[in-house]
């Protein structure tokens, strides 16, 4: 292994150039002992998120609130509605699926469900439409306009199927584990003021990472998707 | 957006980082009031168009030691340092890998405050090394240095037997 462990680190913390960071990733895939301690760091961060994420989920405490929300205020009819009509508007999911995952708080509103992603023992999994895409869309055709965009589709050293994706604000790759996804490894995909960016150059890197063999083809994915990704 | 409304954005997540320092529901959520009536009362020193989630972060990190230091001085907790770095920096080597596995509240009590707060940043809340030294006021080489030790830690009580 020719990497340091800071260079390591630094590798799966998204901090390193692209050049770096595509020299560590092919490494790792003839090097073992350099893609375990990718997979460990990579494990750490994960169960760390998942741990800390329903904290995000939970009610603000009124006392906490109250210090910034007057509510005593009496609104005009027209607030009202606009406040009744902006908490039961259609839920942007990567926003949320993002400060889950990341800390971001994009759209985030105390009272909206987490939306996306779910965390189950203790790992990051897809719900609603995250998962949805992951089972049923096709890379090879996708709408222009979907939510969610489907990259890579391979198999893992492991032989589970993983797919990368990309979303408004939230990217990562997702590996078939029963019949859920789980996510691997997730990323914010688009800029909100200077939250870091998650390149497709790092995602694709980390796809190479994982994968054994080559990505399927769209015939290959099509197959896959008919058999459930079993 | 007004002040108030971009701090009632951050509250879930600034609960989350508080809880991750004082290990505490009700300590994080006494730290959140005091950090949001700090910032409240201070609020012309933040300077419109710069981040106002870190200017909330170091304000809340700032908060929690002075109380840590203060409830040192009061003989509450163990002094910051001394105490806790030998449990967590030495005794951590000598304890078998993977003794709490799965407990990450466990695990997470083991680290010294200054490195819990980078790996609570940057792993948890996703800071990158830069925005995380900011917040801290430290330089980069402090913050990467410490969560390798924070992190090495972690995965030596929560990991597989290397």
């Amino acid at each position: 292994m020719s990497f340091d462990p800071a260079t390591i680190a630094a590798f799966v913390d998204g901090e390193l150039d692209d050049l770096t960071a595509r020299r560590i990733e092919r490494e790792a895939e003839s090097d073992a002992a350099l893609a375990a301690e990718i997979a460990r760091h990579r494990t750490l961060r994960t169960q760390l998120m998942a741990h800390f994420a329903p904290v995000v989920e939970e009610p603000v405490p009124d006392r906490l609130r109250a210090l910034l929300v007057d509510d005593r205020v009496d609104t005009s009819l027209a607030d009202r509605r606009e406040a009744k009509r902006t908490r039961f508007a259609p839920i942007h999911w990567g926003a949320i699926a993002a400060s889950l995952a990341l800390g971001l708080t994009v759209g985030l509103q105390p009272w909206m469900p987490a939306a996306d992603v779910t965390s189950a023992n203790g790992t990051l999994v897809a719900s609603g439409t995250l998962a949805k895409a992951l089972d049923t869309q096709l890379a090879s055709n996708q709408p222009a306009n979907a939510t969610v965009r489907i990259g890579l589709s391979f198999r893992d050293r492991d032989g589970s199927y993983c797919r990368s994706f990309q979303a408004k604000d939230l990217a990562g790759i997702g590996c078939r584990n029963g019949d859920r996804w789980t996510l691997e490894r997730t990323m914010g995909a688009e800029t909100h003021g200077d939250y870091r960016q998650a390149s497709s150059g790092a995602l694709a890197a980390d796809a190479a990472a994982m994968m054994a063999g080559d990505p399927l083809d769209a015939a290959a994915e099509r197959a896959a998707r008919d058999k459930s990704w079993k | 957006m007004r002040f108030e409304e971009e701090l009632v954005e951050l509250l879930p997540r600034l609960r989350r980082f508080a809880r991750g320092l004082t290990r505490d529901p009700n300590d994080a959520d006494d730290l959140c009031q005091a950090a949001i009536e700090r910032a409240l009362k201070s609020r012309e020193q933040w300077q419109q168009g710069t981040r106002l989630d870190s200017w909330m972060y170091r304000i809340t990190r700032n908060l929690w030691i002075d109380d840590r230091r203060a409830a040192g001085r009061r003989g509450v907790h163990a002094p910051i340092d001394d105490a806790v770095t030998q449990i967590a920096g030495d005794g951590a080597a000598e304890v078998e890998a993977g003794t709490l596995r799965g407990d990450v509240d466990g695990a997470m009590a083991r680290l010294p405050d200054e490195q819990r707060e980078v790996v609570m940043l940057v792993l948890v809340e996703g800071y990158a090394y830069r925005e995380a030294a900011d917040i801290l006021e430290v330089p980069i080489g402090t913050v990467t240095s410490r969560l390798a030790r924070g992190r090495e830690t972690l995965m030596h009580l929560l990991g597989e037997a290397a």
